[in-house]
Protein backbone atom coordinates (compact mmCIF):
# COMPACT_ATOMS: atom_id res chain seq x y z
CA UNK A 1 0.00 0.00 0.00
CA UNK A 2 1.21 3.50 -0.89
CA UNK A 3 0.32 7.35 -0.46
CA UNK A 4 -2.33 8.44 1.73
CA UNK A 5 -5.93 6.63 1.11
CA UNK A 6 -8.51 9.09 -0.42
CA UNK A 7 -9.98 9.15 2.80
CA UNK A 8 -7.35 10.55 4.98
CA UNK A 9 -6.84 12.82 1.98
CA UNK A 10 -10.06 14.52 2.76
CA UNK A 11 -9.50 14.34 6.68
CA UNK A 12 -6.09 16.34 6.05
CA UNK A 13 -8.15 18.60 3.60
CA UNK A 14 -10.75 19.48 6.44
CA UNK A 15 -8.60 19.92 9.01
CA UNK A 16 -6.42 22.24 7.09
CA UNK A 17 -9.29 24.09 6.31
CA UNK A 18 -10.89 24.20 10.14
CA UNK A 19 -7.19 25.89 11.16
CA UNK A 20 -7.06 28.15 8.44
CA UNK A 21 -10.97 29.64 9.56
CA UNK A 22 -9.65 29.37 13.11
CA UNK A 23 -6.69 31.66 12.16
CA UNK A 24 -9.09 33.94 10.11
CA UNK A 25 -11.33 34.07 12.73
CA UNK A 26 -8.43 34.60 15.81
CA UNK A 27 -7.51 37.64 13.43
CA UNK A 28 -10.76 39.01 13.12
CA UNK A 29 -10.90 39.48 16.31
CA UNK A 30 -7.61 40.86 17.37
CA UNK A 31 -8.14 43.21 14.66
CA UNK A 32 -11.31 43.91 15.88
CA UNK A 33 -9.03 44.49 20.16
CA UNK A 34 -6.66 46.73 17.85
CA UNK A 35 -9.71 49.01 16.10
CA UNK A 36 -10.80 49.16 20.04
CA UNK A 37 -8.00 50.32 21.32
CA UNK A 38 -7.43 52.81 19.00
CA UNK A 39 -10.85 54.08 19.62
CA UNK A 40 -10.17 54.27 23.47
CA UNK A 41 -6.89 56.19 23.15
CA UNK A 42 -8.32 59.01 20.33
CA UNK A 43 -11.26 59.82 23.25
CA UNK A 44 -8.88 59.61 26.11
CA UNK A 45 -6.66 62.07 24.55
CA UNK A 46 -9.81 64.82 22.81
CA UNK A 47 -11.15 64.31 26.45
CA UNK A 48 -7.47 65.24 27.86
CA UNK A 49 -7.37 68.35 25.67
CA UNK A 50 -10.56 69.24 26.24
CA UNK A 51 -9.90 69.57 30.05
CA UNK A 52 -6.58 71.02 29.43
CA UNK A 53 -8.48 73.52 26.92
CA UNK A 54 -10.65 74.35 29.61
CA UNK A 55 -8.68 74.72 32.87
CA UNK A 56 -8.87 78.26 34.60
CA UNK A 57 -4.65 79.05 34.20
CA UNK A 58 -4.78 80.22 30.64
CA UNK A 59 -5.60 83.61 31.50
CA UNK A 60 -7.62 85.51 29.21
CA UNK A 61 -10.87 85.63 31.36
CA UNK A 62 -9.39 88.79 33.34
CA UNK A 63 -10.09 92.16 33.78
CA UNK A 64 -6.65 93.36 33.19
CA UNK A 65 -5.41 96.52 30.85
CA UNK A 66 -3.27 95.18 27.80
CA UNK A 67 -2.99 91.39 28.10
CA UNK A 68 -3.18 91.11 24.62
CA UNK A 69 -0.39 93.91 24.05
CA UNK A 70 2.26 92.38 26.19
CA UNK A 71 1.55 88.77 24.85
CA UNK A 72 2.01 90.51 21.23
CA UNK A 73 5.22 92.49 22.45
CA UNK A 74 6.95 89.33 23.87
CA UNK A 75 5.86 86.83 21.08
CA UNK A 76 8.68 85.52 19.30
CA UNK A 77 11.29 86.00 21.81
CA UNK A 78 12.95 83.46 24.04
CA UNK A 79 12.68 84.24 27.75
CA UNK A 80 14.38 81.87 30.41
CA UNK A 81 13.76 83.28 34.08
CA UNK A 82 14.23 86.62 34.12
CA UNK A 83 16.10 86.82 30.85
CA UNK A 84 14.80 88.12 27.64
CA UNK A 85 16.51 87.20 24.27
CA UNK A 86 18.68 84.91 23.08
CA UNK A 87 20.67 83.02 26.02
CA UNK A 88 23.96 83.18 23.51
CA UNK A 89 23.75 86.91 22.82
CA UNK A 90 27.22 88.25 24.23
CA UNK A 91 25.80 91.59 25.82
CA UNK A 92 23.58 91.39 28.78
CA UNK A 93 21.75 94.83 29.90
CA UNK A 94 20.67 94.57 33.40
CA UNK A 95 17.72 96.11 34.76
CA UNK A 96 17.44 96.66 38.54
CA UNK A 97 13.83 97.35 38.89
CA UNK A 98 10.87 97.47 41.01
CA UNK A 99 7.61 96.28 39.94
CA UNK A 100 5.49 99.00 42.27
CA UNK A 101 8.21 101.76 40.67
CA UNK A 102 6.15 104.35 38.64
CA UNK A 103 9.37 105.63 36.93
CA UNK A 104 9.60 101.64 35.87
CA UNK A 105 6.33 101.50 34.36
CA UNK A 106 7.38 104.61 32.13
CA UNK A 107 10.62 103.15 30.90
CA UNK A 108 9.00 99.87 30.60
CA UNK A 109 6.81 101.38 28.06
CA UNK A 110 8.79 103.92 26.56
CA UNK A 111 12.56 103.28 26.57
CA UNK A 112 13.15 99.76 26.84
CA UNK A 113 10.96 98.68 24.01
CA UNK A 114 12.79 100.27 21.52
CA UNK A 115 16.02 98.57 22.90
CA UNK A 116 14.18 95.62 22.62
CA UNK A 117 13.50 96.12 18.93
CA UNK A 118 16.89 97.50 18.27
CA UNK A 119 19.02 95.00 20.02
CA UNK A 120 17.10 92.20 21.70
CA UNK A 121 15.29 90.88 18.66
CA UNK A 122 18.30 90.93 17.02
CA UNK A 123 20.48 88.86 19.53
CA UNK A 124 22.89 91.26 20.19
CA UNK A 125 21.74 91.79 23.42
CA UNK A 126 19.75 90.10 26.13
CA UNK A 127 17.98 92.12 28.89
CA UNK A 128 17.59 90.57 32.40
CA UNK A 129 15.55 91.93 35.18
CA UNK A 130 16.58 91.89 38.78
CA UNK A 131 14.53 92.84 41.35
CA UNK A 132 15.71 95.81 43.78
CA UNK A 133 13.29 96.37 46.39
CA UNK A 134 12.78 100.15 47.09
CA UNK A 135 9.17 101.57 47.28
CA UNK A 136 7.66 99.04 50.16
CA UNK A 137 7.92 95.65 51.65
CA UNK A 138 4.65 94.72 48.53
CA UNK A 139 7.31 94.63 46.29
CA UNK A 140 9.16 91.32 47.34
CA UNK A 141 6.09 89.07 46.90
CA UNK A 142 5.77 91.09 43.79
CA UNK A 143 9.23 90.29 42.68
CA UNK A 144 8.97 86.47 43.71
CA UNK A 145 5.46 86.54 41.78
CA UNK A 146 7.68 87.22 38.79
CA UNK A 147 10.55 85.07 39.55
CA UNK A 148 7.99 82.28 39.56
CA UNK A 149 6.13 83.36 36.29
CA UNK A 150 9.85 82.72 34.90
CA UNK A 151 10.05 79.36 36.00
CA UNK A 152 7.28 78.73 33.28
CA UNK A 153 8.84 80.79 30.81
CA UNK A 154 6.44 84.18 31.30
CA UNK A 155 8.75 85.92 33.76
CA UNK A 156 8.98 88.93 31.32
CA UNK A 157 5.24 88.52 30.65
CA UNK A 158 4.18 88.83 33.87
CA UNK A 159 6.79 91.77 34.47
CA UNK A 160 4.94 94.13 31.88
CA UNK A 161 1.82 92.95 32.62
CA UNK A 162 2.59 94.22 36.13
CA UNK A 163 3.75 97.46 35.37
CA UNK A 164 0.31 98.11 32.46
CA UNK A 165 -1.76 97.40 35.84
CA UNK A 166 0.64 98.95 38.21
CA UNK A 167 -1.21 101.19 41.09
CA UNK A 168 -0.53 103.74 43.30
CA UNK A 169 2.59 103.21 45.13
CA UNK A 170 2.83 100.98 48.57
CA UNK A 171 -1.02 101.52 48.31
CA UNK A 172 -1.64 98.42 49.70
CA UNK A 173 -3.08 96.99 45.94
CA UNK A 174 -0.36 94.13 45.59
CA UNK A 175 -2.64 91.93 47.19
CA UNK A 176 -2.40 87.44 46.70
CA UNK A 177 -5.72 87.78 44.49
CA UNK A 178 -3.60 91.06 42.17
CA UNK A 179 -0.52 88.60 42.17
CA UNK A 180 -2.91 85.93 40.60
CA UNK A 181 -4.66 87.79 38.24
CA UNK A 182 -1.45 89.29 37.01
CA UNK A 183 -0.20 85.65 36.90
CA UNK A 184 -3.72 84.65 34.51
CA UNK A 185 -2.97 87.18 32.05
CA UNK A 186 -0.05 86.85 31.64
CA UNK A 187 -0.19 82.78 30.92
CA UNK A 188 1.50 81.36 33.48
CA UNK A 189 0.47 77.62 32.34
CA UNK A 190 0.39 76.37 36.03
CA UNK A 191 -1.29 78.49 38.21
CA UNK A 192 -1.30 75.97 41.00
CA UNK A 193 3.06 75.61 40.95
CA UNK A 194 3.19 79.20 40.53
CA UNK A 195 1.79 79.75 44.03
CA UNK A 196 4.10 77.23 45.62
CA UNK A 197 7.39 78.70 44.04
CA UNK A 198 6.67 82.13 44.60
CA UNK A 199 6.26 81.48 48.36
CA UNK A 200 9.18 79.61 47.96
CA UNK A 201 12.38 80.46 50.41
CA UNK A 202 14.77 80.25 47.49
CA UNK A 203 12.77 82.50 45.35
CA UNK A 204 12.35 85.22 48.13
CA UNK A 205 15.78 85.03 49.11
CA UNK A 206 16.48 85.47 45.45
CA UNK A 207 14.60 89.20 45.38
CA UNK A 208 16.24 89.68 48.86
CA UNK A 209 19.97 88.88 47.26
CA UNK A 210 19.40 91.18 44.08
CA UNK A 211 18.46 93.64 45.97
CA UNK A 212 21.73 93.55 47.89
CA UNK A 213 23.72 93.28 44.65
CA UNK A 214 21.77 96.71 43.55
CA UNK A 215 22.96 98.57 46.38
CA UNK A 216 26.78 97.03 46.44
CA UNK A 217 26.47 98.59 42.73
CA UNK A 218 25.95 101.79 44.33
CA UNK A 219 22.32 102.17 43.01
CA UNK A 220 20.08 104.10 44.68
CA UNK A 221 16.97 104.55 42.44
CA UNK A 222 14.71 102.68 40.29
CA UNK A 223 14.96 101.51 37.24
CA UNK A 224 18.91 101.28 37.28
CA UNK A 225 21.21 99.46 34.56
CA UNK A 226 23.84 97.70 33.90
CA UNK A 227 25.66 96.38 30.79
CA UNK A 228 28.29 93.45 30.82
CA UNK A 229 29.69 91.91 27.64
CA UNK A 230 33.26 91.38 25.67
CA UNK A 231 33.93 94.80 25.52
CA UNK A 232 33.47 96.18 28.98
CA UNK A 233 35.10 95.38 32.22
CA UNK A 234 32.84 93.21 34.00
CA UNK A 235 29.82 94.24 35.02
CA UNK A 236 29.37 98.10 34.44
CA UNK A 237 26.89 100.64 35.99
CA UNK A 238 24.66 103.06 33.88
CA UNK A 239 22.78 104.57 36.26
CA UNK A 240 19.31 105.86 35.17
CA UNK A 241 19.36 106.82 31.81
CA UNK A 242 16.91 109.09 30.18
CA UNK A 243 17.02 108.10 26.82
CA UNK A 244 16.85 104.35 24.96
CA UNK A 245 19.91 105.53 22.67
CA UNK A 246 22.05 105.90 25.74
CA UNK A 247 21.36 102.08 26.32
CA UNK A 248 21.75 101.44 22.91
CA UNK A 249 25.22 102.99 22.92
CA UNK A 250 26.25 100.96 26.17
CA UNK A 251 25.46 97.79 24.79
CA UNK A 252 27.05 98.82 21.54
CA UNK A 253 30.48 99.45 23.52
CA UNK A 254 30.73 96.46 25.40
CA UNK A 255 29.73 93.78 22.38
CA UNK B 1 2.73 45.56 2.01
CA UNK B 2 6.43 45.58 3.75
CA UNK B 3 7.61 41.75 4.85
CA UNK B 4 7.07 41.59 8.85
CA UNK B 5 11.05 41.31 9.45
CA UNK B 6 11.49 44.55 7.57
CA UNK B 7 9.08 46.21 10.32
CA UNK B 8 10.93 44.39 12.89
CA UNK B 9 13.91 46.05 12.32
CA UNK B 10 13.30 49.37 11.30
CA UNK B 11 11.41 49.17 14.78
CA UNK B 12 14.17 48.06 16.17
CA UNK B 13 16.31 51.18 15.50
CA UNK B 14 13.32 53.57 16.17
CA UNK B 15 13.59 52.28 19.41
CA UNK B 16 16.80 51.93 20.71
CA UNK B 17 17.09 55.70 19.48
CA UNK B 18 13.68 56.80 21.56
CA UNK B 19 15.91 55.44 24.38
CA UNK B 20 18.35 57.46 23.54
CA UNK B 21 16.37 60.63 23.55
CA UNK B 22 14.52 59.93 26.35
CA UNK B 23 17.38 58.56 28.36
CA UNK B 24 18.72 62.30 27.68
CA UNK B 25 16.43 63.89 28.93
CA UNK B 26 15.68 61.75 31.80
CA UNK B 27 19.78 61.96 32.58
CA UNK B 28 19.73 65.37 32.51
CA UNK B 29 16.75 66.00 34.54
CA UNK B 30 17.87 63.85 37.29
CA UNK B 31 20.75 65.76 37.83
CA UNK B 32 18.29 68.91 38.34
CA UNK B 33 19.29 70.37 34.95
CA UNK B 34 17.18 70.80 31.63
CA UNK B 35 17.50 69.25 28.06
CA UNK B 36 20.02 71.94 26.11
CA UNK B 37 17.73 73.11 22.88
CA UNK B 38 20.15 72.59 19.68
CA UNK B 39 19.41 76.12 18.33
CA UNK B 40 19.68 77.93 21.38
CA UNK B 41 16.39 79.47 23.16
CA UNK B 42 14.82 78.76 26.55
CA UNK B 43 11.87 76.16 25.01
CA UNK B 44 13.66 73.32 26.50
CA UNK B 45 13.75 74.69 29.64
CA UNK B 46 10.43 75.98 30.14
CA UNK B 47 9.03 72.56 29.15
CA UNK B 48 11.09 70.82 31.31
CA UNK B 49 10.09 73.07 34.44
CA UNK B 50 6.48 72.75 33.69
CA UNK B 51 4.50 70.40 35.80
CA UNK B 52 3.57 68.87 32.80
CA UNK B 53 6.70 67.37 33.01
CA UNK B 54 5.84 65.10 36.10
CA UNK B 55 2.85 62.50 36.37
CA UNK B 56 2.49 61.19 40.33
CA UNK B 57 5.48 63.24 41.03
CA UNK B 58 7.63 60.76 38.29
CA UNK B 59 9.24 62.89 35.16
CA UNK B 60 7.62 61.58 32.09
CA UNK B 61 11.02 61.04 30.26
CA UNK B 62 11.10 57.99 32.73
CA UNK B 63 8.17 56.76 31.15
CA UNK B 64 9.06 57.48 27.94
CA UNK B 65 12.50 55.24 28.59
CA UNK B 66 10.33 52.76 29.54
CA UNK B 67 8.04 52.43 26.77
CA UNK B 68 10.59 52.62 24.26
CA UNK B 69 12.12 49.24 26.45
CA UNK B 70 8.86 47.84 25.88
CA UNK B 71 8.74 48.84 22.18
CA UNK B 72 12.63 47.10 21.96
CA UNK B 73 11.39 43.82 23.01
CA UNK B 74 8.25 43.66 21.11
CA UNK B 75 10.00 44.07 17.82
CA UNK B 76 12.62 41.80 18.95
CA UNK B 77 10.15 39.33 19.49
CA UNK B 78 7.70 36.91 17.30
CA UNK B 79 4.20 36.37 17.41
CA UNK B 80 0.98 37.94 17.88
CA UNK B 81 1.70 38.34 21.71
CA UNK B 82 4.78 41.04 20.30
CA UNK B 83 2.21 42.35 17.74
CA UNK B 84 -0.36 43.26 19.56
CA UNK B 85 1.93 44.17 23.01
CA UNK B 86 3.84 46.52 20.37
CA UNK B 87 1.07 48.06 18.55
CA UNK B 88 -0.48 48.66 22.50
CA UNK B 89 1.87 50.16 23.89
CA UNK B 90 3.09 52.25 20.16
CA UNK B 91 -0.73 53.64 20.14
CA UNK B 92 -1.00 54.62 23.89
CA UNK B 93 2.94 56.23 23.51
CA UNK B 94 1.56 58.12 20.05
CA UNK B 95 -1.59 59.58 22.02
CA UNK B 96 0.07 61.06 24.59
CA UNK B 97 2.94 62.58 22.57
CA UNK B 98 0.15 63.86 20.52
CA UNK B 99 -1.72 65.42 23.81
CA UNK B 100 2.07 66.48 25.24
CA UNK B 101 2.52 68.59 21.54
CA UNK B 102 -0.91 70.02 22.14
CA UNK B 103 0.53 71.36 25.53
CA UNK B 104 3.46 72.48 24.25
CA UNK B 105 2.17 74.72 21.86
CA UNK B 106 -0.95 75.54 22.95
CA UNK B 107 -0.57 76.02 27.04
CA UNK B 108 3.16 76.27 27.73
CA UNK B 109 3.69 77.84 24.51
CA UNK B 110 7.24 76.50 24.39
CA UNK B 111 8.22 73.64 22.22
CA UNK B 112 11.42 71.44 23.12
CA UNK B 113 13.41 69.78 20.27
CA UNK B 114 14.03 67.22 22.11
CA UNK B 115 10.11 66.53 22.96
CA UNK B 116 9.24 66.96 19.35
CA UNK B 117 11.77 64.42 18.75
CA UNK B 118 10.33 61.54 20.75
CA UNK B 119 7.14 62.28 19.30
CA UNK B 120 8.33 61.89 15.96
CA UNK B 121 9.49 58.45 16.65
CA UNK B 122 7.08 57.82 18.51
CA UNK B 123 4.81 58.41 15.32
CA UNK B 124 6.79 56.09 13.05
CA UNK B 125 6.72 53.63 15.52
CA UNK B 126 2.81 53.75 15.66
CA UNK B 127 2.68 53.45 12.01
CA UNK B 128 5.18 50.20 12.06
CA UNK B 129 3.61 48.44 14.70
CA UNK B 130 -0.06 49.38 13.14
CA UNK B 131 1.16 47.98 9.47
CA UNK B 132 2.71 44.71 11.70
CA UNK B 133 -0.59 44.38 14.10
CA UNK B 134 -3.04 44.46 10.65
CA UNK B 135 -0.94 42.44 8.43
CA UNK B 136 0.49 39.63 9.88
CA UNK B 137 -1.22 39.38 13.30
CA UNK B 138 -3.03 35.88 13.85
CA UNK B 139 -0.27 34.51 10.98
CA UNK B 140 2.17 32.06 11.70
CA UNK B 141 5.42 33.15 12.63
Amino acid sequence: MSGKSAREERREERLRAESQGDQQERRKRLLQIGSAAIFVVVVVVAVLIVISASDSGSGGDTNLEDVGLVKEKLAGIPQSGLLLGDPRATVTLYEYGDLQCPVCKSFSEQIVPEVIESQVKTGEAKIEFRNFVIISQESTPAGAAAIAAGKQGRGWNYIELFYRNQGKEASGYVTDEFLKEIAKGAGVPDLAKWEKDRESKQVVEEVESTTAEAQRLGFTGTPSFAVEGPGSSGKETLGTPGEAALLEEAIEEAS
Amino acid sequence: MPSEGSLRIAATVIAAIGIGVAGYIAIVESGGGAPVCVAGGGGCETVAESSYSHVFGVNIAYFGVFGYVLLLAASLLRGDLARMGGFAVSLGGFGYSVYLTYLEVFKIEAICQWCVTSAALMTILFCLNAVRMVGYVGKPG
